[in-house]
């Protein structure tokens, strides 16, 4: 059919099928800013403006815009600068991954076109329908105010943070007066808690623009679906409607039959090869329990078949057509069931080794311990056990797993491909398409979004097949369903404290035992329970600590890794229990913790036990201590900031005028790694150009972290160029070097130092260079600054003619460095965590008022992008503790695998939310940077259940805190 | 994909009334629901766009609106009472508030609605168009019928306005849809009350004894019995809420 419509202002005629919706057509037509987050329109990925109004265009069909005005971002790409909106979102750094940013500036326009000056509800609500997993909606608002402000031709200060006087000596604490006011300035703002031992730099500690903004707000190709390939073929997979079956038969002839069909796959036609699909640096954890196609299924969702056809639609309707016999047998989901005698065995196949207790569905025993924690226990003055179950969420990043794989014109395998891990993947591979590593490229493009569920092989294996059997490209894009149940979620655990007190509030014995539910294959399973027990036992000294744990086969949809990988469980359970103990003793919560956490110089006693790396045997010579934290300045600008005296407050706690609300306010201590110490390793080479630029090629993954970014800055600070001189390109396992990849918060501390390594290479040749043309003897009085080297006398040359020099006039050569780091180090980075709630006690229903996180990441290298992190790590963590979970019914099948009856934080509900960034020296970390990604993951469960305590006096003891559930423990006291 | 294996655009209620008594073929309204639907089953799309059905008149004492007038039209446009316009925005969000209709909110009867809720207190009449002509009932007949016979087209909603309203309602987070919601008007000295979530659409309740004869299905958000508790706690609260505003 023909459909007539105006297009960004053009009349268009474009031939469609009736079923095409307009994000069919849109794409198809080159407007990819227009993103596929699902295709029931609740993700606003996808929103365009149809006749001025924001509307999305995967639940619109083609058809029905016949007649109407269509609007997308490329409308505003009619000059090479940027529109005003474009300019603020840029600068406000409103965008990570950017993949919805086409949907937020298109709405902006339709909001700022009704009222040039908004008030902050009228546009929360237009953000409303875009849902954003990175930003937590903080810098969009502020990128929207801004952008109004434009238009209305209004002068605008520059977006920096607001930089604040220190309340502590860095060491110790302070009594904070309740009449002190807290800093003002809009939550988008970072406030920033310099210190003194960290030096002025041109770039670095710098609010630069991501470097990546100019192709995100104008929507250009960014993305993996984004780039058109001729003649490529669309993949469909058959899931599994049972829970755990055996495959009898699958017939697909009915489906190669159907038209546009290009090719099947199944158990029948691939090879059995073994592998765990989890993104983890050589030799990957056992058990190997994967097979590309099994006979076996072990969760509803999992892989059957697949489908190459000319189209999505036809590759569906293929799925259907195949036939497959199975043989249902009993499953089983809860971790400790798992482990009973009757309980089926998930993994019987004799081919799959490395499983503890194959009989009793355990993966992994693990057990460390330190000192004699029964004897300690025995011998305390106070004894407390508790025990918490955490449940399953998912990480639910707006662009859903996608790859396109092709076979190039020397026939080797290339896989454009959202991952966090190319290099992991391109070697995980190989084997599966019985390729060699050599003859494998992988591409990682921009992702819309990771968080762990993108730091795994889930989809690439199905594409390179698909591709190998078609000699076509094939592309594969999982449905918003299939990311729910089919893609990786977080493990849920039985989680049990015991902890031994002495009279005076000393820690004397803690020991952890966990049980992990790793689903039907190991993935992270092995990892993220050792990163619990780390995570878990690290943060407070004591001398006698043990792990406990079990990680146990079920038939839920797999787990792996989710950003905080083990430590948001940990931290739940822990900083509950501490809490406990500390009402228990009738001592401050903070001021018990304050007794018994890790200071500098602490010896970190178990850690080395514990983590990817662990030691299990024997005791070490030496354990790693704490070499910066900031953890007293970050609990002294927090309380001020939520005003925590209000907590002993009865008017406050229980206002008049509301009898059935309490109000409460909450804590939790959080302590994280910086990247897995022996094992995390990142490269990066540098290269000058002829006008004085440098191209940076990192291994490292930028998944809308903003680590291109960062890691740009580090070179442009040791090289002495402005950000804009340093052209950075990751990632391309031909032509990038090598990283483990994104994960682990280990970015900007390895790969940054690989940077910082690379670039010291480039410097040294700069100035032996600068040293010939100003004909000086001593290079190394030479100094980089503002595109020049200067000589001790003040002349200077600049870069550019240090490159024309080297490159074409005399002794020529390229100017280039290579770097790579690993670190034996692990430094932590320290943050308090503080969440003020309202708890309606006749409903059980907890509004968030507030979340304020102050963080010791060291020195920020770019404090918007850093606070951004935190954000939007602080809205999925609240999702985990408030309202997020996948549900289950007795056969296995998730009841709301999409957005709405799985509830994510929306912009017109988040808490009030401020950012603190604490700055201290971390000596090992590049410029003295520690973590900051994950950090925020782990605080705001606790916090939240410790501030319905506060409120109501109530403990509770699993997640979320949704209605019921606290109605039913408020019921029960 | 969608499941629109066949697209009219009519521009006459005949023309609409006589395609959809085609088989398989269905009333297209905004498409949020029937566009985002994953049934394999393919339908014939009879879009009800050119059907100048989008207006808003005020006529006796009632406003009636189109049932193509969108939950964004009636969000804002002054002339909507103000409960229905809060509903029309908590319904649903910005990117899909635009293309919902109150024509298809009405058809699709959602149990967990407020925009229904909302106009059950504003005793809504549909206005329906079928082969045998057109005729009018009370929303809370078409919801118990749920929804209109099929080959008949949902051409207005008309309602009351005046009196005093409030809604209460408890939600695992502020903007999510409720779990069990209250909507009170109280007009010349007459209460109602429409409930969400606690029946298999919205329902008007004693105000007095508002969980009478309810046998609410339990799901992952609230079981039964808590959904008729927040019912009790949610109309006790929405009736309190009118005490104050009169």
């Amino acid at each position: 059919m023909k459909v007539s419509l105006r297009l960004n202002g053009v009349a268009r005629r474009f031939e469609c099928d009736v079923h095409d919706t307009l994000l069919t057509l849109l794409r198809r037509e080159g407007m990819v800013s227009v993103r596929f987050g699902s295709t029931s329109g609740e993700t606003g990925a996808a929103a365009v403006l149809i006749d001025g109004r924001l509307a999305s265009s995967d639940v619109v069909l083609a058809a029905q815009a016949d007649g109407h005005e269509v609007t997308t971002l490329e409308s505003l790409n009619t000059a090479r600068g940027l529109h005003p909106v474009q300019e603020a979102f840029a600068t406000t750094g409103a965008m990570q991954s950017g993949y919805s940013v086409g949907a937020m500036i298109l709405g902006t326009l339709a909001l700022l076109e009704q009222d040039p000056d908004p008030d902050e509800d009228d546009i929360r609500d237009m953000l409303s329908g875009i849902l954003d997993r990175e930003t937590a909606y903080v810098k969009p608002v502020a990128a929207i105010r801004r952008a109004a402000a434009l238009l209305r031709g209004e002068e605008v200060e520059p977006f920096a943070p607001l930089v604040l006087d220190p309340m502590t000596d860095g060491r110790n604490a302070v009594e904070v007066d309740p009449e002190d006011p807290a800093p003002d300035a809009p939550p988008a703002v970072p406030r920033l808690i310099p210190s003194p031992d960290v030096p002025e730099m041109a770039v670095v500690g710098h609010p630069e623009v991501k470097v990546d903004a100019l192709r995100l707000v104008k929507g250009n190709p960014a993305f993996t679906a984004d780039f058109e390939m001729r003649g490529l073929l669309h993949a469909k997979v058959l899931r599994s409607p049972h829970a755990h079956a055996r495959i009898v038969a699958i017939d697909d002839s009915a489906a190669l039959a159907l038209p546009g069909v290009h090719a099947v796959i199944h158990n029948g036609n691939t090879a059995r090869v073994k592998y765990a699909s989890g993104g983890q640096s050589y030799p990957n954890p056992k058990p190997h329990d994967q097979v590309s196609f099994d006979d076996m299924v072990r969760h509803v969702g999992d892989r059957v078949a697949a489908v190459a056809a000319d189209t999505p639609e036809i590759a569906d309707a293929a799925c259907r057509l195949i036939e497959v016999t199975y043989e249902v047998l009993p499953a089983v989901f809860d971790e400790l069931e798992a482990r009973l005698d009757d309980a089926p065995v998930i993994h019987a196949e004799e081919d799959t080794v490395g499983i503890a207790d194959r009989e009793h569905n355990i993966v992994h025993r693990i057990h460390s311990e330190r000192g004699n924690v029964e004897a300690a226990l025995a011998s305390a003055d106070h004894f407390y056990e508790q025990t918490f179950r955490v449940h399953q969420v998912q990480q639910c990043p707006i662009e859903p797993h996608i790859s396109v794989a092709w076979l190039d014109s020397d026939e080797r395998m290339v896989v454009r491909t959202a991952t966090q891990v190319p290099f992991h993947t391109r070697r995980m591979l190989a084997p599966l398409i019985d390729m060699r590593i050599k003859d494998i490229r992988i591409i990682k493009p921009r992702i819309g979004g990771g968080f762990g569920a993108k730091q795994e092989m889930l989809i690439e294996d199905i594409a390179a097949h698909l591709a190998i059997a078609t000699h076509r490209p094939v592309q594969l894009e999982l449905t918003r369903e299939e990311e729910f149940f089919a893609s990786r979620t977080r493990h849920p655990q039985t989680i049990t404290f015991r902890t031994g007190v002495n009279a005076d509030g000393t820690l004397v014995a803690q020991d952890m035992t966990v049980v992990g539910n790793t689903g039907p294959y190991g993935s992270h399973g092995f990892t993220v329970q050792i990163v619990t027990g780390l995570r878990g036992l690290t943060s407070y000294n004591c001398d006698n600590k043990a792990f406990n744990c079990e990680v146990v086969y079920s038939n839920i949809p797999v787990p792996g890794a989710y950003r905080g990988y083990g430590a948001p469980q940990a931290l739940f359970a822990l900083e509950s229990h501490m809490e406990d103990i500390a009402d228990n003793l009738r001592m401050d919560p903070i001021g018990f913790r304050r007794q018994n956490w890790v200071r500098v110089g602490d010896e970190l006693n178990i850690a080395p036990h514990l983590g990817e790396t662990a030691v299990f045997e024997g005791e070490l010579d030496e354990y790693p201590v704490v070499g910066s934290n900031g953890i007293e300045e970050c609990v002294a600008q927090g309380m001020r900031a939520v005003s925590w005296h209000r907590r002993n407050d009865p008017e406050w706690r229980e206002p008049a005028d509301r009898p059935h609300i309490r109000r409460g306010l909450g804590f939790a201590f959080c302590m994280h790694g910086t990247a897995i110490p022996f094992l995390d390793m990142g490269g990066a080479s540098i290269k000058l150009n002829d006008d004085g630029s440098f191209n940076l090629l990192v291994g490292a993954t930028d998944l809308g972290t903003g680590a291109d970014t960062v890691l740009a800055q580090i070179a442009a600070e040791v090289l002495g160029v402005p950000l804009s001189d340093i052209v950075i390109y990751s990632s391309d396992t031909d032509v990038t070097p090598f990283d483990t990849g994104a994960y682990a918060s280990s970015t900007t501390y390895i790969s940054g130092t690989a940077v910082q390594k690379a670039a010291d290479v480039v410097r040294k040749r700069l100035k032996e260079r600068a040293a010939m043309l100003l004909g000086i003897d001593v290079p190394c009085s030479i100094v980089l600054q503002n595109r020049r080297a200067w000589a001790p006398d003040g002349r200077s040359v600049t870069l550019e003619e240090i490159a024309l020099d080297s490159l074409h006039l005399n002794e020529q050569e390229q100017i280039m460095g290579t770097g790579s780091h690993m670190s034996p180090d692990c430094p932590a980075p320290f943050a308090a965590q503080f969440v003020e709630v309202e708890v309606d006690i006749e409903t059980g229903q907890v509004t968030v008022v507030s979340m304020v996180m102050a963080v010791d990441c060291g020195v920020a290298i770019n404090p918007i992008t850093a606070s951004g992190q935190v954000e939007g790590g602080m809205l999925q963590a609240l999702g985990y503790a408030h309202c997020e979970e996948i549900v289950l019914d007795d056969k296995g099948t998730m009841v709301n695998p999409s957005f709405g009856p799985y509830r994510i934080y929306t912009a017109d509900e988040m808490p009030h939310t401020e950012v603190f960034l604490i700055q201290t020296l971390e000596e090992s970390g590049p410029f003295g940077a520690k973590a900051v990604a994950e950090i925020p993951k782990d605080g705001v469960a606790p916090a939240l259940r410790n501030a319905i305590v506060n409120a109501t006096g109530v403990r509770i003891y699993d997640l979320p805190f949704t209605p019921e559930r606290v109605y039913r423990a408020l019921n029960d006291a | 994909m969608s499941r629109a294996h066949n697209y009219h655009r009519p521009t006459t209620i005949d023309e609409a009334v006589s395609l959809l008594a085609i088989d398989g073929h269905v009333p297209l309204a905004g498409g949020t629901l029937l566009n985002a639907d994953d049934d394999p089953t393919p339908v014939g799309m009879v879009d009800l766009q050119a059907l100048e059905l989008t207006r808003v008149e005020a006529a006796d004492g009632r406003i009636v609106l189109g049932a193509m007038v969108t939950l964004h039209d009636l969000k804002c446009d002054e002339r909507i009472p103000t409960a229905l316009r809060d509903a029309a925005r908590t319904e649903l969000p910005s990117t899909l508030r635009t293309l919902a209709t109150i024509g298809g909110t009405v058809a699709a009867g959602n149990p967990d609605s407020v925009m229904l809720a909302a106009l059950l207190v504003h005793e809504a009449e549909v206005g329906v168009v079928g082969p045998d002509g057109p005729s009018s009932a009370p929303l809370a007949n078409v919801l118990a019928d749920r929804g209109p016979c099929h080959g008949h087209l949902i051409t207005s909603v008309s309602l009351a306005f005046g009196g005093t309203t409030a809604r209460e309602a408890v939600g695992r987070t502020p903007s999510d849809t409720p779990i069990v919601s209250a909507t009170a008007r109280r007009v010349d000295g007459t209460t109602t009350v429409a409930l969400t979530g606690v029946a298999p659409t919205p329902v008007l309740v004693g105000p007095d004894d508002p969980t009478s004869g309810l046998d609410p299905i339990g799901d992952f958000r609230g079981s039964a019995d808590y959904r008729l508790h927040l019912a009790s706690v949610v109309t006790g609260r929405a009736l309190s809420a009118l005490e104050g505003a009169s």
